[in-house]
């Protein structure tokens, strides 16, 4: 371990926003991966300044710096595999701009997700990118992750609403990328090179982000299956349809019966469950949306189709899916819900086999697999359900796993749809990309030399994800 | 009393549970010791790694943890929002045990008695969770039973009982928010919100406005624990008035709702007194959860303050 000058970064960020106290390494060392790793400290900087010395000073001494928001990352990537500081940007939360006739505001990278879509309700509209951790995400991560969520399908990442940013270079230096306008043509797009790189290419001190109208009318729709395949058929022809659904779920058997274990919602056990969304301006509009998909839905043998514009109606509706992830932990009192292989995309004709050769591989590998997620922009979620003390169940984890990605490259998918790649998915992402990464390295290099923004991730990650670091479980 | 060796008897049992949890960090948005320090060793997650870290042998035990760990004010908000269905408070609990008669024990946002205690025992008394005895001439807390209500705070004549670690919820924290907010041009109502009823839907993030609010929101830990000084120091920073919500009838846990009552009635009776509209300070229970039901108590206040305009003018 190199030394470090902990006085010096205390006279940046003041005392009380700085710790090397075990507990707090113990703690930002994991986030809601399967890994962990200790900083050797936690720094909390309150301003734009103090990045930029605590970069400049990392950079001199060659420290690693891993750049940490809401922490509910799911593949390691604020896991500080090489130690280093540990910058908890959730100090930097103001919301600074609403600017409604110009259609953006400005906000630092602690702000939460949930909070500033509440700044923007009063103004009518929203701020789309939204994952199922809103509550706590930070603006920060989410550009870092270039996350998504239920929404993704008609309103886009979080890379399709970042106009601009501020960011903090690896050698301490600011640098203001993009602009304020809604398009932009001038040179290289850096800023939204910079959303999805995972801290490993800079700081972000504040961003630009457009937003869009809350919509009138939305309305909710639901349809069971009692094959996975025919819900798969029945994504496919709705993208097909011409309409644009705002959401489109599906939700697999091994994913009611958790839900319906944790939330008692008596959701049908089907195969699986279809949920989906029209939003819009004009209710005729949004009708017609929402009847082609139910159409659909029952043409490929949906039943007990069902629809709402009610609020608390599609609250309900919907509430088995929000509590989806935290419900799949109590699938079973041995078994622990792991993010692993957990948001690959595949295009849409390929939804149904993914979902099957995902519940083939799992029994394959004795470990029980879930199958859901944000289906209309053609992402496919899993969780691995295993017993996390047991070696033989990493040993199976780590077969499905690679069974897994294995399956998604022969069908031209992607590694990672919006959870990103960190340490869990760095392999995978490795053999999908093989004939860029010489070229991503040496972007990596001209941004960051010296290799100290959140080493070990992406391109720098280990191959055998396992060992990688230590697990946060105890494994016999 | 003799100094036992820190060991996890009572935590073993959630070894199992905490593996469950997958540390979304879906619980920490809800807690107020978090919120004030934002530290995410303050936070229910942060709390349970600890706890995992303990129980793995991965974490040493320190008075550091056990400080941490006993600074919860047993809102349960993280056990209601935790769909894994682990209830944190409850291993909390546990661990609060396990530290107790240790080297590491410490009060954390639990009640201490200093010198001036005059032994009344009115804290005795009054505590609802049988967390305050009297032994050898000294009051003494039990840390495990005391959850950090703060009522004993308030009740007691002598201001000999106080909390190290308050988070923002002690009265001269409060009284510096006050002043702060009402020296800006615009600040005209302090309302006082209990966590228990009410949490404010901002959780992390500031807004940085243009023009400032006319009110602020002070949350605090029970109507119970907000005394008659600092309910009236809002008027000394020439405030216009003071709106306290607090539960219904029943629904307290530690009958502060009674206690903040009596409080404001008598306040009210003050005002009357000294020429001044009773209304300027007002009570509303609020229903757990219902923000609705607030705000529009907020609105209404806001009204008939803006009716009456400031103090200086009657």
């Amino acid at each position: 371990m190199k030394k470090i000058d902990v006085p010096i970064l205390k006279n940046i960020v003041g005392e009380e926003n700085i710790s090397t106290d075990p507990a707090d390494l113990f703690i930002y060392g994991s986030d809601s991966s399967v890994h962990s790793a200790r900083p050797w400290v936690v720094v909390r900087p309150g301003d734009t300044q103090q990045v930029q010395q605590i970069m400049a000073y990392a950079n001199q001494e060659k420290i690693p710096v891993v750049t940490r928001g809401g922490g509910s990352g799911m593949c390691g990537q604020t896991v500080p595999v090489q130690g280093g500081i540990t910058l908890d940007m959730k100090r930097m939360n103001k919301i600074l701009e609403i600017n409604a006739p110009d259609v953006f505001c400005r906000v630092q990278p602690g702000v939460v997700d949930d909070d500033l879509n509440k700044a923007l309700s009063p103004f009518g509209v929203f701020y789309p990118p939204t994952p199922a951790s809103s509550r706590i995400a930070t603006i920060g991560g989410e550009i870092g992750n270039n996350a998504s969520g239920v929404r993704s399908v008609k309103y886009g990442a979080t890379r399709d609403s970042v106009l601009g940013l501020k960011v903090v270079l690896a050698d301490g230096s600011l640098v203001t990328l993009g602009a304020r306008t809604r398009v932009e043509a001038t040179g290289y797009q850096v800023h939204k090179l910079m959303v999805g790189s995972e801290g490993t290419l800079g700081v972000v001190v504040e961003a630009t982000l457009s937003f869009v109208p809350i919509p009138k009318f939305r309305c909710l729709g639901m349809a069971n299956f009692d094959r996975l395949e025919d819900a798969g058929t029945a994504i496919a022809d709705i993208m097909a349809s011409g309409v644009v659904p705002s959401m489109l779920e599906l939700v697999d058997s091994v994913a009611i019966k958790a839900v319906n274990k944790t939330m008692d919602l008596g959701l049908p056990e089907v195969e699986a469950v279809l949920l989906y969304e029209a939003d819009g301006m004009v209710k005729e509009a949004v009708d017609y949306e929402i009847n082609t998909m139910q159409e659909v839905c029952k043409n490929n043998g949906g039943t007990g189709l069902t629809s709402s514009y009610d609020a608390k109606e599609r609250a309900k509706i919907f509430l088995g899916r929000k509590k989806l992830f935290p419900a799949l932990s109590k699938f079973s009192d041995a078994l622990s819900s792991t993010s692993l292989a957990d948001d690959m995309a595949v295009p849409y004709s390929k939804m149904a086999e993914t979902a099957k050769m995902i519940h083939e591989i799992a029994a394959r590998n004795n470990i029980i697999m879930t199958a859901y997620g944000h289906c209309g922009s053609g992402c496919m979620h899993t969780k691995i359900l295993m017993a996390p003390n047991r070696q033989d169940q990493w040993e199976s984890a780590k077969r499905a796993v690679a069974e897994i990605y294995e399956y998604v490259r022969s069908v031209k998918g992607t590694t990672s749809a919006e959870h990103g790649i960190g340490i869990s998915k760095a392999s995978a992402f490795k053999a999908e990309k093989n004939d860029s990464l010489k070229l991503m390295i040496n972007m990596k290099k001209a941004f960051d030399p010296n290799n100290i923004l959140n080493p070990g991730k992406l391109m720098d990650a280990h191959e055998d994800w396992v060992t990688a670091t230590d697990l946060r479980y105890t494994v016999a | 009393m003799e100094i036992r060796p820190f060991e996890t008897k009572h935590l073993d049992k959630w070894k199992s549970t905490l593996d469950s949890c997958i540390r979304c960090g879906y619980c920490y948005e809800h807690c107020p010791v978090f919120k004030d320090t934002r530290w995410e060793s303050n936070s229910p997650r942060g709390k349970m790694i600890m706890i995992y870290g303990l129980l793995s042998g991965k974490l040493d035990p320190s008075t550091y943890i056990a400080d941490k760990i006993s600074s919860c004010f047993y809102c349960g908000r993280c056990n209601a929002a935790c769909s894994s269905g682990v209830t944190l408070t409850d291993i909390i609990t546990d661990a609060k045990r396990d530290f107790q008669g240790t080297e590491f024990e410490t009060p954390g946002s639990t009640s201490v008695t200093n010198t001036d205690c005059a032994a009344c025992l009115a804290c005795v008394r009054i505590c609802p969770h049988e967390a305050r005895e009297f032994i050898n001439g000294k009051i003494v807390t039990d840390t495990v039973k005391c959850q950090s209500c703060g009522i004993c705070v308030d009740v007691c004549p002598n201001k000999a009982v106080a909390t190290n670690l308050s988070y923002g919820t002690d009265r001269s924290s409060l009284n510096r928010e006050i002043r702060t907010f009402l020296e800006k041009d615009n600040g005209k109502a302090i309302i006082f919100g209990c966590n228990w009823s009410y949490y404010p839907d901002f959780q992390s993030s500031v807004m940085d406005p243009e023009t400032p609010p006319e009110y602020k929101i002070l949350i605090n830990m029970c109507g119970g624990r907000l005394e008659k000084p600092l309910l009236l120091e809002p008027f000394l920073q020439n405030a216009w008035g003071v709106l306290v919500a607090c539960c219904p009838d029943g629904d307290c846990e530690h009958d502060g709702n009674v206690k903040a009552k009596t409080h404001v009635a008598a306040l009210r009776e003050f005002l009357k007194e000294m020429d001044m509209d009773e209304n300027r300070i007002q009570l509303v229970q609020i229903a757990h959860g219902d923000k609705a039901g607030f705000q529009s108590a907020i609105d209404k206040f806001m009204e008939n303050l803006n009716t009456l305009g400031p103090l200086n003018r009657q």
